[in-house]
C-alpha cells in the first residue's frame, strides 16, 4: 500500500480555550477526492489551514508527502506541494492576472519569467480565462477570479489541491463554471481536499465524504453510503437541512 | 518710511549664487531624506505587524521616540549629543567632516519622517485582508517575499495620498535645518536680508521655492497615483467597471 500524500494524525487546536480541532485524523491517498462538509464553525477550513502550516496547532501532526508540518524547517517548500484555493479568491489586486499566476513560480520555485509565463498561460487556458490574462483581478467576474486563483495554485504543479469553500462567495450562475473546472481536475486524477456545501458536486465527484462537527470528524464514509444513509443523527440532520433547505 | 523694492538685486552677486546653491541644497536634502525615510518607514511599519514580539516592540519603540520629540530638538540632539556618543576615532572623523550639519539634517529629517511613514504603512497593512497573507504564503513564498511582492506594494498603493502629504512636509521641514547651520533656502533668505536689508525680496524667493517644489511634488504624485492605481480599489469607479 502506498503512503498517503497527506496524513493528518490526531490534530488538536485550541484558540484560547475554544477547541477548534479535537483530535482529527484523516488520510488522503494519491488520486482520492475527499469532500469535507459540516456546519459553520465545525473546523473544516481550520483543518485545511493546518495541512499547509498556515495555522499552528498544539498537538498531533500532519504529514505532507512524509514531511511533518510542525517540525518542518522549510514550510515554503512544503507549501509548493499543496495548492490552496480560498473562498474570497485572494488574488493580488495590484497585479495583472498573469502576474498573479507567475509570481510564485518565479520567486518561490525559481523559474525564469519565460518558463513561468508559458506554464501560466497553459493553466489559464485550462481554466478557460487565457483571454483575461492581462486584466486586473477587479475587472473579472467572481467566477473568472476564482478560476484565476485555481490557475495560480495549479501553475505550481502541486501534489494535492485544497479548496476552501471555493463557490461560497459566488453568484449561482458562476458556481457552475468553477465547479466545471474542479470536475475536470478530478477527472485528470488530481488529489483533492474540498470543503464545500455543494452536495451535488460532492455526490458526483468525491469518493469519500468527511462530516465534521465541533472540531471532530463525526462521520467518514464513501459517497453513496453517506448520502443513502448517514450513520449519525447529526449528519442526517445536516443533510436534511442542506438538501431540503428546511 | 517707505520700503523700496529692488527685485533686481536677487540677480546680483553674491546673492544669485547663494540662492541657486541654497535651492539645490534644499532639494537634495529633502529628496535624500525622503528616500531614506521611505525605506526606513516601510521597514519599521512592516516590523510592527510581524508575529515576532521583539520586532514589534522595537518598531513601536522607534515610532514613539521619533514622533514624540519635536523635530527641532531632534536636530539639536543629532548635532550636539550624538557625536559625543560615538567612539573616539569616529568622533574625530565626524567633527572634521565639512558638511556635518548637512548630514545631521539628513539623519534627523529622515528618521523623524520615517516614524510617521511607518505608522501609515502599519495602518495600511492592517487594512489588507488577512486572506492575502495566507494566499501568498500558500503559494510557497517566504514571509520576506510575501512582504516584498504582495503586502508592501499593496500597502503603499493604499496610502499614496497620505505619503504625498509627508513628501510635502519633508520639503517644508528642511527649513528647520537653518538652526543647525545648513545653507538651505530659508537660512540664505535670512542671510540676504541681513546683508542687504531686502527682506521682502529674499523671503519671497524662499516662499516661492517651497511653493513651486511642493506643487511639482503634487503633480508628480498625482501621476504616480494614477499609474499605481489598483482597478477596483480606493478610488470610486466610474461607470466603466
Amino acid at each position: 500500500m502506498t503512503q498517503p500524500i497527506v496524513a493528518i494524525r490526531n490534530v488538536c487546536l485550541d484558540y484560547g480555550g475554544f477547541r477548534a480541532l479535537d483530535g482529527v485524523s484523516l488520510d488522503v491517498n494519491v488520486g482520492s477526492r475527499i469532500v469535507i462538509c459540516g456546519p459553520s464553525g465545525s473546523g473544516k477550513s481550520t483543518l485545511l489551514r493546518c495541512v499547509n502550516g498556515l495555522e499552528p496547532f498544539q498537538s498531533g501532526e500532519v504529514f505532507v508527502d512524509g514531511v511533518g508540518v510542525r517540525t518542518c524547517k522549510d514550510l515554503p517548500k512544503l507549501r509548493l506541494g499543496v495548492g490552496m484555493v480560498f473562498q474570497h479568491f485572494e488574488l493580488y489586486p495590484h497585479l495583472s492576472v498573469l502576474d498573479n499566476v507567475t509570481l510564485a513560480p518565479m520567486k518561490a520555485k525559481g523559474l525564469s519569467r519565460r518558463e513561468a509565463e508559458e506554464k501560466a498561460r497553459h493553466y489559464l487556458d485550462r481554466v478557460g480565462i487565457l483571454d483575461q490574462a492581462d486584466k486586473f483581478p477587479a475587472r473579472l467576474s467572481g467566477g473568472q477570479q476564482q478560476r484565476a486563483a485555481i490557475a495560480r495554485a495549479l501553475t505550481l504543479e502541486p501534489k494535492v489541491m485544497m479548496f476552501d469553500e471555493p463557490t461560497s462567495a459566488l453568484d449561482p450562475e458562476m458556481i457552475g463554471e468553477v465547479l466545471k473546472v474542479m470536475r475536470d481536475l478530478a477527472r485528470d486524477g488530481m488529489t483533492m481536499l474540498v470543503v464545500t456545501h455543494e452536495m451535488g458536486f460532492a455526490r458526483e465527484v468525491a469518493d469519500e465524504i468527511v462530516f465534521m462537527d465541533k472540531g471532530r470528524i463525526v462521520e467518514h464514509s464513501g459517497v453513496s453510503a453517506f448520502f443513502a444513509a448517514p450513520k449519525t443523527a447529526r449528519a442526517r440532520e445536516f443533510l436534511d437541512r442542506i438538501l431540503l433547505k428546511i | 518710511m517707505r520700503y523700496e523694492f529692488r527685485w533686481g538685486m536677487l540677480l546680483e552677486q553674491p546673492y544669485f549664487t547663494w540662492i541657486v546653491d541654497a535651492i539645490a541644497t534644499t532639494l537634495h536634502l529633502a529628496l535624500l531624506s525622503w528616500i531614506l525615510a521611505l525605506a526606513i518607514g516601510i521597514a519599521v511599519g512592516v516590523m510592527r505587524n510581524t508575529p515576532s514580539r521583539a520586532l514589534r516592540f522595537a518598531g513601536a519603540l522607534y515610532v514613539e521616540i521619533f514622533r514624540n520629540v519635536p523635530l527641532l530638538l531632534q536636530l539639536f540632539l543629532w548635532l550636539y549629543v550624538f557625536p559625543e556618543l560615538l567612539p573616539k576615532h569616529w568622533q574625530l572623523y565626524w567633527n572634521r567632516l565639512d558638511d556635518a550639519p548637512y548630514w545631521t539634517a539628513v539623519i534627523g529629517l529622515s528618521l523623524f519622517t520615517a516614524a510617521r511613514i511607518a505608522e501609515q504603512i502599519r495602518s495600511a497593512i492592517l487594512a489588507i485582508p488577512p486572506g492575502q497573507f495566507k494566499a501568498a504564503l500558500s503559494t510557497g513564498l517566504t514571509p520576506f517575499q510575501m512582504y516584498r511582492y504582495v503586502i508592501v506594494p499593496y500597502a503603499v498603493r493604499i496610502i499614496i495620498p497620505a505619503i504625498t502629504s509627508e513628501f510635502l512636509t519633508i520639503f517644508k521641514n528642511t527649513a528647520l535645518a537653518l538652526t543647525i547651520g545648513v545653507a538651505e533656502i530659508s537660512s540664505v533668505a535670512r542671510k540676504i536680508e541681513a546683508w542687504s536689508f531686502k527682506g521682502i525680496e529674499a523671503y519671497t524667493v524662499a516662499s516661492a521655492t517651497y511653493v513651486c517644489t511642493t506643487i511639482a511634488v503634487i503633480v508628480l504624485m498625482g501621476w504616480v497615483e494614477k499609474r499605481a492605481y489598483i482597478p477596483g480599489l480606493i478610488k470610486r469607479e466610474k461607470s466603466d467597471a
